[in-house]
């Protein structure tokens, strides 16, 4: 897949599956544009990795719920790469808990970041795109947002949220050539997975029909995919990278 | 790229030269060049006026241009009334050529028979269909 | 051998909502074969018709013409060249006569357009120009005119106020004309107050939508005086094209098939335009008027605005022009405008103008112009 001459922006690029896009992005022949919000040593690592690949690296500190943030970073991305054609939203969390036990503020939390979060970065990008008529927006959703997962009434809401806006803004921007699509990962061996107990990587193991876990690298190959002119034609679509953990 | 989506209302669907809805809706103002002869025409025609060739070429326009002649129309025909009043101007194109388009935006008071100005293709951004069209704004 | 008007016939203009379009024929076709003498409906030959179809529901409108005013089984057809449909049925009844393929001609333009609301009729007029590069900005019949004027302005220095002298000659003259749709006169003030329809073209700058008839009876020169004492000689038939669209003339001051048209009448009839002594205009708009002097040559390129300043299109002004009030004060039915015309200068030419005679007129004009000037038609008509 051919991206020489591009210039992205990763939300969440620090770690996990977000630095995986950064680096295979990067390897494509992409500059990159990563934010992070407090993983400034990984921010680092990932913009040192793109390096070595010969290829430009942002690193800047943001707040995805900040619209200035938002706005500061967009600029001087567009600036220092003469532009921008891809953005990739990623950037999430998590605040499990069922909902008796949900405050106000675990809720707001999560749905700012990982939904308002989407929304102004798309904002920007379609403000772009529209003009110079091109452009390719992926949002990282999840299988959570597809199905309802016990526990996650808020990030379910924040991931199926994100399916919503993916399609609706994809019947805005089609007229301005630019291509709106959503990844739906299921479980992924991240940083952050190496956490969860072993007997619940079983079960998700046991829900997949490969019978394995998807690694970062999964994710980001379908990434840079839906970032490709082999993905033209390809808008407002949810591809799920789950091994079959929800079919 | 049916030539259809050109205008807020199209008369004329099916035309020889319906490429050149596909070239607006990329941001670009295409006019014809005949094969033969080298006539330039705008707007586009497929059949050369002079020599009566029938093969033509594209060929990107600027858009620059100077202002010929303009009207605010206040009496509207049907399916223009939500717009009026709105001003149409044409312009003689550098390349060859005239165009009548809307004046998008140079306020009212600087709007003068021969002034130089750029005509910039646009697409109609609030409706979900698509619909291509230019305006004549300052170079 | 020559080709004479033996017989006129005219209806009152208007809003004839007492009127099928076939009915609006009937007043003007009986009037011109009373007009002539010795003259029977059955001794027509054929009947052409002027008309523009798209303002009817009716389709076909020669053939509903034909039979409400008895020309079965007669040959019968339509001539149309939008605003111009009344010259060119003329010159085509013209044509058959010269060519000896019919005798006695009736020619009938007629029109009803006050059955459409006035957005349809300027969707419908506004299609005149390029629909494919032009309409699709909402252009109208006056917009079209208004950038001509807009550059007439530009250009020569022609004022508003001069355009606005034009309507108030032409309502002059129309006050005296019993069927014309406007018997007022207006002053410069009120034109100059109206509304703007497309700048600078005002509401008083634009000639009204209207329905209407009018009948000429034609035959050649060898029958002519068996029908009238006085035959009117069609002795200059120009006729001519421009482009259909604006953005492919040569320049927006002047109607190029007006001129063209107006060359080959002048030529034909070997006369000169200031032999002209009495002038029926295209004047759709005041600038039309004011392009007409200039192109048929009665001033100089640019000196319209002061020809009617200076009074010169008045009865007594070098050459009277629309002295029956024009399309301004008359109404513009659009297939009739033509043969009006004709009926008008014949009436001058054989003194039968009343209060609004051109004394001593021998030499007459008469200037159609269809659209924007995609077909003119110029006509000089001598006694």
């Amino acid at each position: 897949m051919d991206l020489k001459g591009k210039s992205a922006i990763i939300t969440g690029g620090s770690l996990g599956i977000g630095a995986s896009i950064a680096i295979e992005l990067a390897r494509a022949g992409a500059n990159v544009a990563i934010n992070y919000r407090k993983h400034d040593t990984e921010a680092k690592e990932v913009a040192k990795k793109i390096e070595k690949l010969g290829k430009k690296c942002l690193v800047i500190k943001a707040d995805v719920t900040s619209y200035n943030d938002a706005e500061v970073m967009f600029n001087q991305v567009k600036k220092e790469f003469g532009g921008l054609d891809l953005l990739v939203c990623n950037a999430g969390i998590n605040k499990d808990r069922v909902i008796w036990k949900m405050s106000e503020k675990d809720w707001d939390n999560v749905i700012n970041v990982n939904l308002k979060g989407y929304f102004i970065y798309n904002k920007l990008a379609s403000e772009h795109f529209k003009e110079q008529r091109s452009g390719k927006i992926v949002n990282i959703t999840s299988i959570n947002g597809l199905r309802g997962k016990f526990g996650q009434t808020n990030y379910s809401a924040s991931k199926g949220g994100i399916i919503s806006l993916t399609k609706a803004l994809a019947k805005e921007v089609g007229k301005f050539n630019v291509n709106v699509n959503a990844v739906a990962p299921g479980m992924v061996m991240t940083e952050m997975a190496k956490n969860i107990p072993p007997e619940f990587l079983q079960k998700a193991v046991d829900e997949t029909v490969l019978g394995r876990i998807a690694t970062v690298e999964d994710v980001a190959n379908v990434v840079i995919f839906l970032c490709s002119e082999n993905a033209r034609h390809i808008t407002g679509e949810v591809i799920k990278v789950d091994g079959g953990q929800y079919i | 790229m049916p030539f259809k989506y050109f205008g807020k209302t199209n008369f004329t669907p099916y035309t020889k030269v319906d490429k050149f809805a596909d070239y607006l809706q990329k941001g670009k103002l295409m006019g014809t060049k005949c094969k033969k002869c080298g006539e330039i025409y705008f707007p586009p025609r497929a059949d050369c006026l002079k020599c009566m060739d029938d093969t033509f070429e594209w060929i990107e326009f600027s858009g620059k241009g100077t202002l010929n002649s303009y009207t605010t129309i206040h009496a509207a025909p049907k399916g223009f009334d939500d717009i009026a009043p709105y001003t149409i101007g044409i312009v003689d194109l550098k390349e060859g050529g005239r165009l009548l388009a809307w004046i998008g935006d140079i306020p009212k008071d600087e709007i003068k028979n021969d002034m130089p100005v750029k005509v910039v293709p646009r697409i109609f951004e609030e409706i979900p269909e698509i619909k291509l069209y230019y305006t004549i704004e300052k170079p | 051998m020559k080709v004479g008007i033996v017989g006129i016939g005219h209806g009152k203009f208007g809003n004839r909502s007492d009127a099928t379009v076939q009915e609006l024929t009937f007043e003007p076709f009986k009037q011109a074969i009373e007009d002539a003498k010795n003259l029977g409906r059955e001794d027509i030959d054929a009947l052409v018709v002027g008309s523009v179809p798209e303002y009817h529901m009716q389709r076909s409108l020669p053939g509903v013409v034909a039979e409400y005013v008895g020309m079965n089984p007669k040959s019968v057809w339509l001539t149309e060249a939008a605003c111009a449909s009344g010259s060119a049925a003329i010159r085509t009844a013209y044509m058959s006569i010269k060519s000896g393929m019919h005798d006695i001609v009736a020619v009938i333009g007629v029109q009803k357009m006050r059955e459409l609301s006035t957005e349809d009729i300027l969707a419908l007029m506004g299609r005149v120009g390029d629909v494919q590069w032009e309409s699709i900005f909402g252009t109208t019949f006056p917009g079209y005119y208004a950038l001509y004027a807009n550059r007439h302005m530009h250009e020569f220095g022609t004022t508003k106020e001069q355009m606005a002298l034009v309507a108030v000659k032409n309502h002059y003259y129309g006050s005296m004309n019993p069927y014309a749709f406007f018997q007022k006169e207006v002053s410069k003030e009120r034109v100059m107050g109206s509304d703007e329809v497309a700048s600078p073209v005002r509401v008083f700058d634009c000639c009204a939508n209207a329905d209407g008839a009018a009948c000429v009876i034609m035959t050649n020169e060898k029958l002519a005086k068996k029908f009238n004492d006085t035959p009117i000689w069609l002795e200059g038939m120009g006729s001519a094209s421009a482009q259909m669209s604006l953005l492919r003339r040569p320049n927006l001051v002047e109607i190029p098939s007006a001129v063209e048209a107006g060359k080959q009448a002048f030529e034909q009839a070997k006369v000169k335009p200031s032999d002209i002594q009495v002038a029926d205009v295209h004047d759709c708009f005041t600038i039309a008027e004011i392009m007409a002097y200039e192109n048929l040559g009665f001033c100089e390129r640019g000196k319209g605005g002061k020809y009617i300043e200076e009074k010169q299109s008045y009865i007594g002004g070098k050459t009277p022009v629309n002295v029956d009030g024009g399309l301004k004060a008359k109404g513009h039915p659009v297939g009739a405008t033509g043969v009006s015309m004709t009926t008008e200068i014949v009436k001058q030419l054989r003194g039968e103008a009343g209060k609004r005679q051109v004394t001593g007129a021998e030499i007459g004009l008469t200037h159609n112009v269809g659209g924007i000037g995609q077909y003119t038609f110029v006509q000089i008509l001598r006694r």
